[in-house]
């Protein structure tokens, strides 16, 4: 078992040195620190909606909802701050409404037993349809100056950048919660076999719940720091979320073999490593999300078990390691 | 025959009490009436002839794009990548006939568009077998990302629409053409689906893919069909809507994408109590379709259009799971 993880550990920091050199051949100002900071932004806003992800892909659901209900919480956000609330009830009112979608996303899966596919797609849609409500569609700004929401992306906390304190932060609860505490074990029973987690006495539908209540919170949170960074807060502002945290969880997942935090993580730092290079060379915008993809069906296509089943009847060596 | 016969029997929900039965089943159509009659009555404009020939013109677009997504959602699958094969597939035709290609080579490229894209997902899902959403959500964002790469971001407008628009104009009476073209293809697809084999296949494999394995049914040759079809349907309803909006769209396929979901769901619950079935999917459609241009006659926000359609997506999938547990509880009973 050992050896298998210190190999998966090894192809990924291969994996990263490599793309690093790339870019680095390419454009030397990639490595420099001021776009390490860049980077470690960038990776903070994406990292958390991917992380919220992992719970609800690792008790073995989808949520669609969550950039629609991030949108909502940037308008809500937005809209409490330019009507003069105070900085905290602001961040707390962004918040609740990620509680509140995975509250109802949750029940609505686990109690009354919808498909979760399709009854996310349509929460996601009455959010966005929510999110027109403060201001027509329009993009908020109003006091964002003052309210100290821009400090939230450029401040420092304890000599890093403060987003990445705060996915650092996150990421540290969320791996003592999925891998260090009885609930972790729980998350997983429930994906494995629900009816055998039910019989072991795990509250599977709580699970459940908590999962996607996760999944609303961190998407929340990660809209948080991108109207922070881009200083406005607007109904599309959501959407940019879904490739990349699903991104990082499937590709997570097929580099350590099974969705967890610190796979989350890696898969999140690729991910970014590779955006933030193409920003570095100028390439659009609007292909970001066609390289997301791109890595996200190379990375599915190429770990499938059965193909590297197959590849470990060829390579010996490969079958040694696993056993 | 007679084995085709029993078969067909037994998939018929028998269990269900033929009045409640009946108003199940048909109730979806009366609600249709009486929500067209009521805009008709609060806004005659509603049921002017050129407001009819617009309506139909976009359902009948629509409705051509939900096909195949109709039986891809029946056999338990999902693709959520066709309306961005839309986009792309518009796009491509609109820069095609921007850069001075006739429209016959830039249909036949939207075409391949659609090809490919359907080939893609058809071997990544169903012949290795990967994860149907995550492979189409990669699919469509790489699809909605090329959209918006050929246009540079922005949209393309067309000068002429050649012949696909001639064919747009042209009209039966009062109804257009590709209305009636709809009419007969999905007359023909609901053939297929109620009378041969394949149909029953579709429902079957819902039901227990593994047993439809090992009876011998081409389980892997159905789902790419409908992969390759899902792709080549959508990029149709993008060439079409290139000459229907006279210009190249990138971001097109995010208004589709709800609607696909809550026509072919809203639809599963006509007639086949919650099995997603074409004439359903065309029912919804107009439905969607109406109900959109009678709210925004009454004065409906694009807030409001967009939560009418995510509740009516909430209200679908409620009503199939609805009907599914009440038809399994009977047939256990």
């Amino acid at each position: 078992m050992r050896t298998v993880l210190l190999a998966r550990i090894a192809a990924f920091a291969l994996v990263m040195a490599a793309i690093a050199l790339v870019f680095w051949i390419q454009n030397p100002v990639y490595l420099s620190t001021g776009n390490v900071r860049a980077l470690m932004r960038h990776m903070s806003v994406n990292g958390l909606a991917a992380l919220g992800l992992t719970f609800v892909i690792v008790v073995r659901h989808f949520d669609l909802s969550f950039p629609g209900v991030a949108s909502l919480s940037a308008m809500t956000l937005g809209w409490l701050i330019a009507t003069g609330a105070p900085f905290g009830a602001a961040i707390a009112g962004g918040l609740v409404v990620g509680l509140a979608f995975g509250i109802v996303n949750g029940i609505v899966v686990a109690r009354l037993g919808l498909p979760d596919i399709v009854t996310t797609i349509a929460t996601g849609g009455l959010a966005t349809g929510f999110s027109y409500f403060y201001s027509n569609g329009t993009s908020i700004s109003q006091n964002f100056f003052m309210s100290g929401l821009l400090d939230l992306n450029d401040g420092r906390f304890l000599g890093l950048e403060r987003p990445f304190a705060i996915l650092a932060l996150a990421s540290l609860l969320a791996f003592v919660l999925l891998h260090r505490s009885r609930f972790g074990q729980a998350f997983y029973a429930t994906g494995e076999n629900p009816v055998a987690a039910r019989f072991s006495g795990v509250p599977v539908r709580a699970m459940i719940i908590a999962a996607f209540v996760l999944c609303g919170v961190t998407a929340c949170l990660s809209i948080l720091l991108l109207v922070a960074s881009s200083g406005a807060a607007n109904v599309t502002a959501g959407n940019q979320l879904l490739m990349p945290a699903f991104a990082a969880v499937y590709l997570g997942a097929a580099l350590f073999g099974r969705p967890s935090v610190p796979a989350t993580l890696a898969g999140t730092l690729l991910m970014s490593m590779m955006l933030n290079g193409f920003t570095l060379l100028a390439i659009p915008y609007f292909y970001s999300d066609a390289i997301v993809s791109t890595v996200l069906i190379l990375a599915i296509s190429l770990f499938d078990p059965r193909l590297s089943s197959a590849l470990r009847i060829l390579l010996p060596a490969g079958r040694s390691a696993k056993a | 025959m007679t084995d085709l016969m029993d078969r067909k029997y037994a998939l018929r929900p028998t269990v269900t009490s033929r009045l409640g039965g009946g108003f199940a089943r048909y109730g979806f159509f009366l609600l249709i009436a009486a929500v067209f009659l009521a805009f008709a009555v609060l806004r005659p404009t509603f049921v002017a002839p050129g407001n009819i020939h617009g309506m139909l013109m976009s359902a009948s677009i629509a409705a051509i794009m939900f096909m195949a997504l109709t039986w891809i959602i029946a056999t338990g699958e999902i693709d959520v990548s066709f309306m961005s094969v839309a986009a792309l597939a518009n796009m491509v035709v609109a820069s095609l006939v921007q850069s001075g290609a006739g429209w016959l080579v830039a249909s036949l490229g939207g075409l391949g568009v659609g090809l490919a894209f359907g080939l893609l997902n058809a071997g990544l899902v169903a012949i290795m077998n990967l994860p149907a959403l995550v492979i189409t959500i990669a699919s469509g964002a790489l699809a909605a990302s090329l959209a918006a790469a050929i246009g540079l971001g922005t949209s393309i407008a067309l000068v002429n629409t050649g012949f696909v628009g001639a064919f747009l104009d042209l009209r039966v009476g009062i109804l257009p053409l590709v209305a009636v073209v709809v009419a007969l293809l999905y007359a023909v697809a609901w053939f297929a689906q109620e009378r041969l084999a394949f149909g029953h296949y579709l429902y079957a494999m819902e039901q227990n893919r593994a047993a439809v394995v090992e009876a011998g049914v081409p389980v892997t040759r159905i789902l790419v069909l409908l992969y390759v079809l899902s792709g080549m349907v959508s990029a149709i309803a993008g060439i079409l809507l290139a000459a229907n909006l006279s210009s190249g769209q990138p971001y097109l396929g995010s208004s589709y994408f709800l609607d696909g979901l809550t026509a072919v769901l809203l639809g599963g619950m006509a007639l086949k109590l919650g099995k997603p079935n074409v004439l359903g999917t065309l029912a919804a459609v107009i439905f969607l379709v109406g109900l959109l241009n009678g709210g925004s006659l009454l004065g409906w926000t694009d807030s409001q259009r967009q939560i009418v359609r995510g509740s009516l997506l909430l209200v679908g999938v409620g009503l199939v799971v609805l009907a599914r547990s009440r038809i399994s509880k009977r047939q256990l009973h």
